[in-house]
């Protein structure tokens, strides 16, 4: 940054230190205690032998594992992506609104966070369930549709079947998915809305003017300027569906393990630390490798992209 | 000649009606599960499956149940003192990161991810052994005898907001701040005449995050909390045990409406100081 | 130009005001006479409606109470030491793992004069020879929950749940490895407590064979699935079922004729407990015979102090939910702690069911 601000500076040590302080008492150092349990290996029943062994990684290297990760990674990507399809369209509302409804709206998102989680949880399998409020309001049209057919002596037809049969929206993967997108949407929504509200309304005009359309507009001028908010966004929306465990356990069926499911049984019934922080620190391991490649990336091609724009003038 | 079909303005987008289909459609389905919620919160049942009559009942208990009092006031007591400190340390934090290049930046940067890669339950879990290691002295006095969760909330929440306050700060006019800095602004004015004013919305949102995010919070708070410091989550993980009873719903409901009317009033107060201000 | 105030002034507002209410909600509990105190860690719901008020009117002890959901997060919590608790409330097998991990201080039981009020049967467990470490507390039985009117007959065996298609995709099993993977066991003839890796081996193949039809490995919410009609029948505990008895006359509970696990929730007082002295007063306050019938009044679960069960009515002694018939118990078994390597096949054997 060419104008940024000298070092010797009392603001930036003010600024720095609380920060800086805090994370690593109270963050860094505890978060030591488990990297450093992840070599280790448990002993008896609580006793914990740190003797610096990649044993609990190559544990981890073992095909349910394996498989059970990869799985977690494409629920979340999905999840992730279904939140940013309905974040930005709502965010855009939002942030072009009035004054009033703005605060109005913002505030009715985050209004369901407050609710315990697990409450929500349970209040969405209420809906969900095979004779929750979908359900049976289908089953009410189903059943009313029939008798209209019946009075217009359209039954022999069958264009309905006279059962209902009721639609399995519980204890399965869509069901996950949608847990997870429920609990987590406002994540993807507040980012995105935040660098929008700030953002130039003329260049939207501009736009319009030179003749694009809505599409063209959105792709070409709001989107490269959202970018910042989407990837905060993506951030605190995918990586909490990779290591949720409550959702899966609660809305998912017999085969709704996640990685949040395992990590948290080493943690809790198996008793098992060292592995659990393995586990855990693989998934680090994993989003650093993918935020540091973004990061490599990005700065190659901005190198090409200047040095293409030089040859070109 | 296609312009005439439009009544208004192409960016006026909150009349475009895809817009706000999808917005309101939105809105609804993330209330269903929420009115379906205090609807059962009536239901003179014990559980929430079939609804068996009206019933103030659980209110009532929910009144009389000293517990679940107590747990509710710890819990806004975290959230309150947490967002407290967690909004300062982001919003220092997301302010030194944008204007001060220094050694090691990329890896602090880095490591303000940490609290949100890390999966919760390993991060209360190190919590636990943190404290433990480092003797952390029970306090018997309330509130210290909750400064352990107050702490661990705060050690996942303010990297947050750091990082939400800094992709807001990432669009700053940068020419704004430098005819700040030529008009003979010090360091310290341009951050209070320019760039909080600026970062308003984001520290409000950030504000409000934070207390969610420490209202809400189970499994940080379960593996830090000692004794007496039970909290609102806490309390429901433990009742669910003998299923969802309206008396849950009841309390979520009666948070609800606390909800409601404070941000009413702070809405209220908000609009009638600026326009006390435009005058 | 008086915006640059306001950001501050507002957070600060809302702060404050939300820190004092949270104070004036929350009384000053400085409490100078700490030894009047008594900290109590229970699964919720599981006490008496006065019976703490009563201990306190009788004693002038406080008890404070805090909650666990299950015996993993009180075993995970007090595990790096015990952060100020003096009574706890684990299962059998976290009874005998504590005791192994030295995690519980002896009872003394002269100081507990009520000790006779236990019936005879609860003295000499297997997890904790003599009681030198626990007091039991409640106990009852996994079996079956089932909607009366959509069954054609009393699922009466531990088949229904583990090897069959009948009522496929209705049935839930519960989410905990150790009592799947036990009654699993059971169904194939074993003990629940079998040290042999093959059969646990067998066990994992019946249930990969069965995971088509279970709909749901259920956390501890069976009855709410019974309730909604969502499953047919529900592994459950007892006591879950019986509550939903109450409500719903469609609901019965069976423990299947190849037996099941009995379970056995005891009082414990942990290591390090600060109030030692209060504690033995409590658990001998719980044992006296009109606190015990209070208790299983209550809690609906069945009482091992037999000077309580003696108190109570017709109702609770004879309902099957609560104590089954003594032929049941027959077949039926403790868990033990079966120490850290079978341990460690179950949560493997757990984590390939679930993964396959």
């Amino acid at each position: 940054m060419a104008n940024a601000w000298g070092l010797k500076n009392k603001l930036f040590i003010l600024l720095l230190i609380p920060g800086l302080a805090w994370l690593l008492c109270f963050f860094i150092f505890p978060i030591i205690i488990v990297f450093s349990m992840s070599f280790g290996q448990k002993v008896d029943i609580i006793g914990i032998d740190y003797n610096w062994s990649l044993h609990n990684y190559f544990r981890a290297f073992n095909g349910v594992y394996f498989f059970t990760l990869f799985k977690s990674i494409i629920i979340s990507s999905i999840t992730t992506f279904i939140c940013l399809i309905v974040a930005i369209p709502v965010a855009l509302y939002i942030s072009f609104s009035s004054t009033r409804i703005k605060s109005i709206l913002l505030i009715s998102i985050m209004l369901p966070l407050w609710t315990n989680l697990l409450i929500r949880t349970y209040s969405l399998i209420a809906i969900l369930r095979t004779k929750g409020h979908i359900n049976s309001s289908l089953e009410y049209l189903w059943e009313a549709s029939n008798r209209a057919l019946n009075f217009l002596n359209l039954a022999n037809y069958n264009i309905f079947n006279n059962n209902f049969i009721p639609l399995d929206l519980m204890y399965n993967n869509f069901a996950i998915i949608l847990g997870l997108f429920y609990i987590y949407v406002p994540f993807m929504i507040i980012p995105i809305y935040l660098v929008l509200e700030r953002f130039d309304r003329n260049l939207l005009e501009a736009s319009y003017d030179l003749g694009a359309n809505h599409f063209q507009t959105f792709f070409k001028v709001i989107m490269p300027i959202i970018i910042p908010g989407i990837i905060s966004g993506i951030i605190l929306v995918f990586i909490p569906c990779l290591g949720s465990f409550i959702i899966p356990d609660l809305l998912g069926g017999a085969d709704s393990q996640m990685i949040g499911n395992i990590i948290e049984r080493q943690f809790k019934s198996a008793n098992d630390w060292p592995f659990g922080s393995a586990l855990s620190f693989i998934l680090i391991y994993m989003t650093i490798i993918v935020i540091s490649v973004r990061y490599i990336y990005s700065k190659l091609y901005s190198k090409f992209y200047i040095r293409g724009m030089y040859e070109k003038y | 000649m296609k312009n005439i079909k439009l009544l208004h303005s192409p960016i006026d987008y909150t009349r475009n009606k895809y817009l706000k289909i999808i917005s309101y459609a939105f809105l609804i389905i993330l209330y269903l599960p929420i009115l379906n919620l205090v609807i059962f919160s009536f239901n003179d049942s014990k559980r929430n499956i079939v609804w068996r009559g009206f019933t103030s009942k659980y209110y009532e208990k929910v009144f009389d149940n000293q517990i679940l009092f107590d747990a509710f006031s710890n819990s806004l007591t975290i959230a309150s003192l947490s967002t407290i400190i967690s909004t300062i340390l982001g919003l220092s934090t997301a302010i030194c990161l944008w204007k001060f290049n220094f050694y090691l930046k990329k890896y602090y940067d880095l490591a303000l991810l940490f609290p949100i890669i890390i999966p919760e339950i390993c991060m209360g879990v190190s919590m636990l052994a943190f404290f433990n290691f480092i003797n952390w002295p029970s306090f018997e006095i309330w509130p210290l005898s909750l400064s352990t969760i107050i702490i661990a909330h705060v050690s996942f929440i303010f990297p947050i907001i750091a990082i939400i306050i800094r992709s807001r700060l990432s669009i700053l006019n940068n020419e704004i701040l430098e005819a700040g800095i030529d008009l003979g602004a010090s360091n310290f004015q341009v951050i209070k005449l320019i760039v909080l004013p600026f970062l308003k919305p984001a520290i409000i949102a950030s504000f409000l995050l934070a207390f969610t995010l420490s209202l809400d919070d189970f499994v940080v708070t379960f593996f830090t909390s000692g004794p007496n410091s039970v909290t609102l989550p806490v309390k429901i993980y433990s009742m669910v045990r003998f299923g969802i009873t309206p008396e849950i719903n009841a309390v979520s409901t009666i948070l609800i409406l606390i909800i409601i009317i404070s941000t009413y009033f702070v809405i209220k107060f908000l609009t009638k100081n600026n326009r006390a201000l435009t005058k | 130009m008086n915006n640059k105030y306001q950001i501050t002034r507002r957070n600060f507002l809302t702060g404050t005001s939300a820190v004092a209410f949270g104070i004036t909600l929350n009384p000053f509990k400085i409490n100078a006479n700490s030894l009047n105190d008594l900290n109590f860690y229970n699964w919720d719901d599981y006490i008496g409606e006065n019976t703490l008020s009563n201990f306190a009117d009788q004693t002038g002890i406080t008890t404070k109470m805090d909650f666990f959901a299950d015996n993993d997060e009180l075993f995970s919590k007090l595990r790096e030491g015990n952060p100020g608790y003096d009574i706890i409330v684990p299962s059998d097998i976290y009874v005998e793992k504590m005791i192994k991990a030295n995690m519980l201080d002896r009872i003394d039981h002269e100081k507990i004069s009520n000790m006779n009020n236990i019936d005879k049967n609860f003295l000499n467990p297997v997890f904790d020879p003599n009681r030198g470490y626990s007091i039991p507390y409640m106990w009852g039985t996994v079996g079956i929950g089932y909607n009366m009117s959509r069954v054609e007959e009393r699922p009466n065996s531990w088949s229904y749940l583990y090897q069959s298609g009948k009522y496929s995709t209705n049935i839930s099993l519960l989410s905990e490895a150790t009592t799947v993977i036990a009654i699993g066991l059971k169904y194939l003839g074993h003990s629940l407590n079998s040290m042999n890796i093959r059969d646990y081996k067998e066990v994992e193949e019946l249930l990969i064979e069965q995971k088509k039809h279970i709909k749901v490995f259920a956390e501890d919410n069976g009855q709410d699935l019974l309730a909604s009609g969502d499953v047919v029948l529900a592994q459950e505990f007892n006591g879950d079922i019986a509550q939903l008895m109450l409500e719903d006359k469609d609901i019965s509970y069976v423990v299947p004729k190849e037996g099941s696990i009995i379970w056995e929730d005891c009082l414990c007082i942990p290591k390090n407990a600060p109030h030692k002295e209060n504690a033995h007063r409590f658990i001998n306050y719980l044992l006296g015979a009109e606190t015990g019938a209070d208790l299983a009044d209550y809690i609906q679960y069945a009482t091992p102090n037999k000077a309580a069960k003696d108190l109570m009515g017709k109702d609770y002694t004879n309902n099957p939910a609560i104590f089954p018939t003594n032929k049941i118990v027959k077949v039926c078994e403790n868990q033990i702690y079966l120490g850290e390597e079978i341990g460690q096949v179950i949560q493997d054997t757990w984590t390939r069911i679930l993964a396959s």
